[in-house]
């Protein structure tokens, strides 16, 4: 019943991602400075209440206090898009110049992120390394999972009991 | 899933052919007598945004080895896959592939022949196959395993047994999946230059003025599963569209419409993708379907774990080794051997899961390792020390089961079944031997049987019993192959043999001007 529920949840997940995706995602501006949530998000709160003032703020002033690998991570509750435009890696960077942006694939995303170092990296997790499988070896498409302007998605779990917690 | 929707008019005008007498084509056998009226030709576009000489659809063993085909025929070659990541079904199944008289077979002392495949895939259809289409396939079994391992170099390890076959005839690629073949297919196919674009799904079928399949109408830079995602584009293809697009045991509206009995709550071992919009498409411009109603549900999957899993690799490696039990009665049920519909259909007459168990003996003699140790640590196969204590772990009557494994030890030794006659292999031995494995087992949706009407080139065969020119299909979207119920690892073959045939008739079809 619960992996059911899970399940449901995943399909629910999905579904939020899509539309997230689309119709209810703000406009974005590129010419807002990353750390500036509201040129974008507008009135929609995003951030707590009290929260410090992000306007300024690149990647390294975030993980101060949200320290990667730890509880307070900002894995998973920040679209990663969000993380690279902050660490500056823009629009640009994995779409190209163009006015019609294309989804980037795995070819944008191994330039910087080495498929070995990715691989080593989550060596240990269990019960199976989310980067190398009997399907795709370690060529599976990154976006799979790693959506960029929407939620994350534990593409394995649709046919595995693999609990991954995925930025 | 949602349909997709008929798309507006950015299209030059409706034009269509309705006079009668402007066929198309060579009928079909038998079409001589049936009224020949084209088909009406569809929207299409002012202007072609990309034109190639064949498209095919989808990234499976079906649509790769088509793309290799027609590559190596010297036609241009565009491969679209909707989903973010390729292989579709193919890529996560268990990677068997059944062929009759192999030199793997022979080496093993396994007699077999064409002859004996095609009368097992009669049988287990029902003799609904299409006979001329299987025939195909189980002659040309062979030929398409060796162009597999000689020109695409996939690796197989064992020959294995599956329910429903009279031999050991189901080859395993080296890693137990078909990824192994996809893999080797995807490189295959972009070393000779195939274009494949991801994140690409298919709208519309478009058909010209004399008849003849033109092109697509896709959505470019789509986000699955949010269907107004990227952007909508026209693709021609000069000598053929090859439909190998795969089944619809995802999609849920589509399959009660064929079965009301397959409701959601009947999971799938499919991948999220597996829907049925390209082979509505492709109805929708005149192409005929065959059998849409035959959609076999897996015995073998677990409801201790999502998917496909481990349990099919550890179940179907042990039937003619182990016995399957109802654990209500401790007794067993059905023919461990039989064929997935009518194992399927006995286990959802009981109305809960049944229970598959082998010995260490016969796990360590059948069961991969790596399978084995997947299954216990996800919880779907456990392991016991004694047959007490593994009837109490699924409330069993303890004494009832214990005669029944005595009674199954008895069969074992003179190798003969006098309660259900399954197929007890010769090098079995008695269930006797601690640790004892087991594995409960609850049917998901599996395969579509029914699909497109194809011949023996793999036309599509629309209403009017023409051939739809430029039009082929091969794999699961295609019908007929396997009738009422397919065998386990005949899909692999299916595909090879039919989406070889598609991808070197689309590439030789007279290039349109």
């Amino acid at each position: 019943m619960i992996k059911h529920t899970a399940r449901a949840l995943l399909a629910v997940a999905l579904l939020c991602a899509a539309g997230l995706a689309t119709a209810e995602a703000p406009t974005r501006v590129a010419s807002a400075k990353a750390g500036d949530c509201v040129a974008c998000h507008k009135d929609a709160t995003v951030l707590p209440a009290k929260h410090k003032a992000t306007r300024d703020m690149d990647w390294a002033a975030c993980s101060k206090c949200h320290e990667p690998g730890t509880g307070d991570s900002l894995a998973g509750k920040l679209p990663s898009s969000h993380m690279h435009a902050l660490a500056d890696v823009g629009c640009e960077s994995c779409h190209g110049k163009t006015k019609k942006p294309r989804p980037a694939s795995r070819t944008q995303c191994v330039t910087c992120h080495a498929i070995d170092k990715v691989v080593a990296a989550t060596a240990e997790v269990k019960p199976e390394n989310p980067h190398v499988s009997p399907h795709w070896g370690n060529e599976m498409e990154c976006t799979a999972c790693h959506v960029q302007h929407a939620k994350p998605v534990n593409y394995c779990a649709h046919c595995h009991d693999f609990d991954f917690k995925l930025p | 899933m949602s349909r997709d929707k008929v798309l507006p008019d950015k299209l030059e005008r409706r034009r269509f052919l309705a006079s009668a007498g402007a066929a198309v084509g060579v009928g079909v056998a038998g079409a001589a007598l049936a009224p020949v009226r084209a088909v009406a030709a569809t929207h299409v576009p002012r202007k072609w945004d990309d034109t190639v000489d064949v498209i095919v659809i989808g990234t499976g063993f079906a649509g790769l080895s088509a793309a290799v085909e027609a590559r190596t025929a010297g036609a241009q070659v565009l491969v679209l896959e909707k989903m973010a990541v390729h292989g579709g079904n193919s890529i996560i199944n268990g990677g068997d592939f059944a062929a009759a008289g192999t030199a793997e077979q022979a080496a093993l002392g396994i007699q077999d022949t064409p002859d004996l495949m095609l009368a097992d895939m009669l049988k287990a259809g029902g003799s609904l196959n299409h006979p001329d289409l299987a025939r195909m396939v189980a002659y040309g079994s062979k030929d398409a395993l060796e162009w597999t391992q000689q020109v695409i170099g996939a690796k197989y390890v064992r020959v294995n047994f599956h329910g429903g076959h009279s031999v050991k005839r189901s080859h395993q690629c080296v890693n137990g999946s078909g990824g192994e073949l996809v893999n080797k297919l995807l490189a295959k196919a972009q070393s000779l230059g195939a274009r494949i674009e991801m994140r690409t799904k298919v709208l519309r079928l478009v058909r010209g003025e004399d008849g003849r399949l033109e092109g697509l109408e896709v959505r470019r830079g789509y986000l699955f599963p949010n269907e107004s995602s990227g952007e909508v584009a026209y693709i021609r293809a000069r000598r053929g569209v090859v439909l190998a697009s795969g089944g619809f045991s995802q999609d849920v509206r589509l399959r009660q419409v064929h079965d009301p009995r397959l409701v959601e709550k009947f999971e799938s071992t499919n991948h999220p993708g597996a829907t049925g919009e390209v082979l509505l498409a492709a109805c929708q411009v005149g192409a005929m379907d065959v059998q849409m109603d035959w959609i076999q549900l897996g015995p073998w999957t677990s409801p201790d774990e999502p998917g496909f899993g481990q349990t099919p690799q550890f179940c179907e490696r042990l039937v003619g080794y182990g016995l399957m039990v109802d654990p209500k009665s401790g007794k067993r049920f059905f023919k461990e051997t039989g064929n997935r519909k009518e194992r399927a259909d006995a286990i959802i007459r009981l109305g809960h899961p049944a229970v598959i168990i082998g010995d260490a003996e016969a796990v360590a003699r059948t069961v991969l390792p790596k399978t084995l140790e997947k299954a216990i640590e996800y919880g779907a196969v456990r392991k016991f020390e004694t047959l007490d204590e593994l009837a109490r772990a699924y409330e069993m009557p303890v004494e009832a089961f214990r005669e029944q494994v005595a009674r199954w030890n008895g069969f074992v030794e003179k190798k003969k079944d006098d309660d259900l006659d399954c197929m007890i292999f010769k090098d079995a031995t008695t269930t006797a031997k601690a640790p004892y494995y087991a594995a409960r087992l609850w049917p998901r949706v599996h395969h579509t049987m029914g699909g497109l009407v194809i011949d023996r080139d793999a036309r599509v065969i629309g209403f009017d019993f023409q051939p739809i020119a430029g039009l082929y299909a091969c794999g699961e979207v295609a019908g007929g192959v396997h009738g009422a119920v397919r065998l386990g690892s005949v899909a692999m073959t299916d595909c090879v043999v039919f989406g070889r045939i598609a991808g070197r008739n689309a590439a030789q079809h007279v290039a349109a001007t």
